[in-house]
């Protein structure tokens, strides 16, 4: 055997290994899976016909996700903005960049649900938790991007406007940023499509927004107005992912 | 007494890492108002010459003094010295999203208040300034066009626009024409040599190419291996100094055997 397939055969041993440890170790028993079925159905079944009287609801906590999402995602470009020139090995040296994106990566490595209830306890109930916790997480993603759109810029430019006499806030301004704005407003396109989607759980902590209707009804057994919410997160889900690939077409 | 744009006495320089230096123990006076060229195959050290003097390279050794301001070996010059040097890029260097009149304004930076410049602000003199090299340089109406829309030589134009409205005593170039065709590269060549006849300014531009040298250059130092082979005036260029230049064979131009292709 060669060393090339010798190591796909340990790959596959590996997989094989991990797989089979998650199998006999969790309590995976088949007779639940099959008992599983009709408990689903009847689930299936008292969901439908979704129930309408709860557009009020519906509206309501729709209308807070969003916003929860759209002021989260400011307060992440608030301070991403800042952060991300600090975590950018064309504008700083290493001493900062490094620490910083060390950070970043901690502020990624904390779920959204964690900061979420987190914030709960410190400010109260309501959307304003859920508005931190979403510029809180992700700015973790975002400062990184918008580090890595400085570091990817053409450097000619940047050096040819230091030969004309720019310190290094006139270059951002004049040779990065116009080279790096398309990617900036992907990016920050991108992220505003992750908090949308990621804040409508937030209402299950607490933290304002649809998700609390989901709880609610779910808590209660009202599957048919749980329905009803679902189908308007999956809707509006789908118009956001519409809205974005649009606009990205536009900035390609 | 002449005054010397450029002083340089003993400069070594090498890349980190590099078995051989970029530049070679070179001495060597520019008069105010010369136009000189650099001539010499590619690796003969000329972009890295040219950088040095526009004061972004550090850790050298000897000692360079450029418009009467001596450089400190171990660190870049500071930024606000360098709005009286322009340096007109190989490959153009202009920001390809922003306008033609943007990139002319950029020039102006280092002119500018920092504070305002930041805020977007451009006084009506930086304005005109910028609106009378453009058409010094023929590309008026192309002020409002997106730089990635234009061709190789209208770029060109705008870079050199850009380091114009700089308003600089001093302009490198290097390679300003090599990627420009025969006929391009001579126009580019008299409206950058003109140009900075018409405003006093001392030029040094490099090039690969011994009949644009002799063209549009007063002196012609010849480079190789990091080395100054030789430094005339133009009218005094032998063949047999040029053929020498680019020979791969001749031990004696070049100092040491490393072929240059």
């Amino acid at each position: 055997m060669r060393s090339r397939d010798l190591g796909g055969f340990w790959a596959g041993l590996l997989v094989a290994g991990v797989v089979l440890w998650s199998l006999i170790t969790t309590d995976v028993e088949l007779s639940r899976l099959l008992s599983a079925g009709p408990r689903i159905a009847d689930f299936l079944g008292r969901m439908f016909p979704p129930d309408p009287t709860i557009m009020d609801e519906i509206w309501k906590g729709s209308a807070e996700t969003l916003r929860i999402a759209i002021l989260g995602t400011l307060g992440a470009v608030f301070f991403s903005v800042p952060l991300g020139i600090l975590a950018s090995e064309t504008m700083v040296s290493a001493a900062v960049h490094r620490p910083v994106r060390t950070v970043l990566a901690f502020i990624r490595a904390i779920p959204l649900i964690l900061v979420a209830m987190l914030m709960v306890g410190a400010v109260g109930l309501g959307p304003l938790p859920g508005i931190i916790a979403v510029a809180f997480h992700a700015t973790g993603m975002l400062a990184k991007f918008y580090a890595e759109a400085i570091d990817g810029v053409s450097r000619a430019p940047i050096a040819a406007l230091e030969s004309a006499g720019a310190g290094p806030l006139l270059r951002l301004r004049y040779a990065i940023w116009p080279q790096m704005a398309p990617v900036v407003a992907r990016d920050t396109i991108f992220r505003f499509e992750l908090n949308l989607r990621e804040s409508l759980i937030l209402g299950i902590v607490g933290a304002g927004g649809i998700g609390f209707y989901i709880q609610t009804y779910v808590r209660s057994f009202q599957y048919d107005k749980a329905a009803s919410v679902t189908i308007a997160v999956v809707i509006m889900v789908i118009a956001i992912e519409g809205i974005n690939v649009a606009l990205r077409r536009r900035f390609a | 007494m002449m005054q010397n744009a450029i002083h340089i006495d003993d400069l070594s320089f090498g890349h980190h890492g590099a078995e051989q230096r970029a530049i070679d123990q070179i001495s060597l006076n520019i008069a105010a108002g010369e136009c000189v060229a650099l001539l010499g195959p590619s690796g003969a050290g000329k972009t890295t010459l040219l950088t040095l003097l526009d004061g972004r390279l550090r850790d050298w050794q000897g000692r360079v003094s450029v418009l009467g301001t001596p450089f400190e070996p171990t660190r870049a010059l500071p930024v606000a010295k360098r709005a009286d040097t322009g340096f007109i890029f190989q490959e153009f260097a202009l920001v390809e999203r922003s306008t033609v009149m943007r990139n002319v304004l950029n020039g102006r930076l280092g002119r500018m208040p920092s504070w305002r410049a930041l805020l977007g602000h451009v006084s009506k003199s930086d304005m005109d300034i910028a609106r009378s090299t453009l058409s010094d340089c023929g590309i008026a109406d192309l002020a409002d066009r997106r730089v990635d829309s234009l061709s190789g030589g209208q770029r060109q134009r705008v870079a050199i626009a850009r380091c114009l409205a700089q308003e600089p005593k001093l302009i490198f170039a290097d390679e300003p024409v090599s990627n420009l065709d025969p006929s391009r590269a001579a126009d580019i060549l008299t409206l950058l040599t003109s140009a900075a006849q018409a405003r006093g300014a001392t030029t040094v531009f490099s090039s690969h190419q011994p009949e644009l040298a002799r063209r549009f250059a007063d002196r012609i130092i010849g480079m190789r291996n990091g080395r100054i082979v030789f430094d005339v005036a133009t009218r005094d260029l032998t063949d047999d100094a040029t053929a020498a230049l680019y020979d791969d064979t001749d031990p004696a131009s070049g100092a040491r055997l490393k072929v240059v292709s």
